[in-house]
């Protein structure tokens, strides 16, 4: 029954989109889908609102061109997200708050977005909703509502969502080689946050399991030879870190059934994590005083010269480490020429002794 | 004569000796195990062993008792060796001499078909002597390095920092020359070898078959039982 009078009272609607169509000009390229065109009919009103329990009123104006320039604009309709409101509309009801509304409509997200929807359900943010604290952040809040955008194209976009919480940790990294990379240059090499943080399944970042986990982060980067050369990055720091004592160390640590009794060095301690500066630019004589500082972290009482057992991801050459260097060579010879020599006297032996006496 | 030499032992090794044989085997075995994952950490079969073993931690920690405990048998060999020389109770039978690179030469000679007999051996042969003083050496430098890189800091406050990688790619690559020649030689020698197969029993039992110190050692048989 009320079915039909929403179906007949769409006739209106059409009507309505068109004279619509002609007012809004060439705002939208492609005219908004009849039905949508009805529900703007109110909602495009920019005083309509609705008082809500805990005193505040929320708008309920809809800008008709955000969401025809939306990735969503040229294929849902309002009642695909709006389910509720196909029938008996406006019902009179009314909602907590404004933020209490925006918690109980963003689950719509997963009646198309269900594998994305469940990732959340792993980070961080939703632990902390779930412990009820409302402003952890829902899908709605970085994407937006009715002006979501492709989030693979505006990378920049999803950084700064982050930002509107993350203010002080967005500062840094907006400053950072990478961060300036993105927001001034536009360039599509270097991580925003999500690349690092991941997208939905956002980990707590302060536990020993992020940080042992962290340098499979950098590597992504840094050990893929392509992207590094054209900025004339060597990915040697990845051998040179992996190969160490502590690269091993936060290798094997983070095995499932090792849990690290201790924290060690990764790549974040030296070179900062949201405000990773280039050592280039940094220059030598700063860079070896923020090493000193890493290892003194760990290392109490270690002299000034301790740094120096670590070869800043050099290898191993008769200008860097010679006495390394010259140790190593000294070995590839002498095993070889120890190991061949007793292999040949072993030898010797079995045809003298399989050829009689 | 020769029938009855068969069946008679001569003793060859003292209960230390034989210990000092045993525990190395012990003590070697975990080394290597818990070193070896180490040397090649991401080596699928070296993150198997580390993780049945408790994790990187624990190997560490075992690597570093195994340590300890070699570097003190190892210490207290060298003093009751070099006491009983002192005291005359002990020939300082392994040391090297003239003779024995005499002997190694003449020996390629006879394998390679030059020379009618092997060169007659003493109560150690150069063989042995070689594996014996690559020990000594190998230890010494283990004993170091590893030293080295259990207290880097304190090391660092005394000597050049740059000593502790250089310690690091010492241990390993003696470690790999250490094993390479226990796997090629000793194993040979002790094991494989036609006058050894299966086993060489002595280190073990103390004693040796009088007919096969007679063959093996002629010149020490001489000294115990004169020419014949």
């Amino acid at each position: 029954m009320k079915r039909h009078r929403v179906a007949r009272s769409s006739g209106v609607a059409v009507a309505a989109a068109l004279v619509l169509g002609l007012l809004a000009g060439s705002a939208s390229s492609q005219p908004l889908p009849e039905s949508v065109s009805y529900c703007l009919n109110c909602h495009e009103d920019k005083q309509l609102s609705l008082g809500l329990k805990d005193g505040s009123s929320m708008s309920l104006y809809v800008n008709p061109q955000d969401f025809a320039r939306s990735v969503h604009g040229k294929q849902l309709i309002c009642t695909d997200c709006h389910a509720r409101y196909e029938q008996d509309h406006p019902s009179g009801a009314t909602f907590p708050s404004k933020r209490g509304y925006a918690i109980a409509a963003y689950e719509t997200c997963k009646k198309c977005h269900f594998d994305t929807y469940t990732r959340t359900l792993e980070s961080v943010h939703y632990e902390l909703l779930k412990g009820g604290l409302d402003s952890a952040p829902v899908c709605t809040d970085c994407h937006g509502a009715h002006n979501i955008q492709n989030p693979h194209e505006k990378r920049t976009m999803v950084s700064r969502s982050c930002a509107t919480c993350h203010v002080a940790v967005y500062q840094a990294y907006a400053h950072s080689v990478h961060g300036k990379a993105l927001v001034e240059d536009g360039n599509q090499d270097v991580p925003a946050c999500a690349d690092c943080h991941a997208h939905h399944q956002i980990e707590q970042p302060g536990t020993k399991r992020f940080r042992l986990n962290s340098p499979e982060i950098c590597i992504r980067c840094h050990g893929d030879a392509r992207r590094m050369s054209k900025y004339g990055i060597s990915t040697t720091v990845v051998q040179t870190y992996l190969s160490d004592f502590h690269g091993v160390t936060a290798s094997l640590g983070r095995g499932a059934s090792s849990a690290a009794s201790q924290v060690v060095v990764t790549c974040i301690d030296c070179h900062g994590a949201h405000d990773m500066a280039s050592p280039r630019l940094k220059g030598k004589e700063a860079m070896k005083a923020t090493v000193a500082a890493a290892c003194a972290k760990c290392h109490e009482g270690a002299s000034p010269d301790f740094p120096a057992a670590w070869l800043s991801h050099y290898e191993p050459s008769l200008r860097h480490a010679p006495l390394v260097f010259l140790v190593d060579l000294f070995y590839k010879i002498f095993i070889p020429f120890v190991v061949i020599g007793l292999v040949l006297q072993v030898l010797l032996h079995l045809y003298r002794a399989s050829a009689g006496r | 004569m020769r029938d009855a030499e068969a069946h008679e032992y001569v003793v060859r090794f003292s209960f230390w000796a034989c210990f000092q044989h045993a525990a190395g085997i012990l003590l070697f075995g975990v080394l290597l195990l818990t070193g070896m994952p180490q040397k090649w950490p991401y080596v699928e079969a070296s993150r198997w062993i580390i993780e049945h073993l408790g994790g990187i931690f624990a190997v560490r920690w075992l690597h570093r008792v195994a340590g300890i405990v070699f570097s003190i048998l190892f210490v207290t060999h060298l003093v009751v060796a070099i006491a009983g020389v002192a005291t005359r109770r002990n020939q300082p039978a392994l040391l090297l001499n003239r003779k024995d690179f005499r002997d190694a030469v003449d020996n390629i000679r006879y394998y390679v078909g030059s020379a009618e007999a092997p060169p007659r051996f003493g109560r150690y042969d150069y063989r042995q002597k070689f594996e014996y003083w690559g020990l000594i050496f190998g230890a010494l430098i283990m004993a170091l390095s590893g030293f080295i890189l259990y207290f880097p800091i304190l090391v660092s406050r005394v000597l050049p920092a740059e000593l502790i990688p250089a310690a690091k790619v010492m241990h390993s690559n003696e470690a790999l020359l250490a094993f390479l020649i226990i796997l090629v030689w000793h194993m040979f020698g002790a094991h494989l070898s036609p006058e050894s197969f299966p086993m060489d029993t002595s280190i073990f039992t103390g004693k040796i078959r009088k007919e096969k110190l007679r063959r093996e050692h002629p010149l020490e048989y001489e000294d115990l039982f004169g020419k014949q």
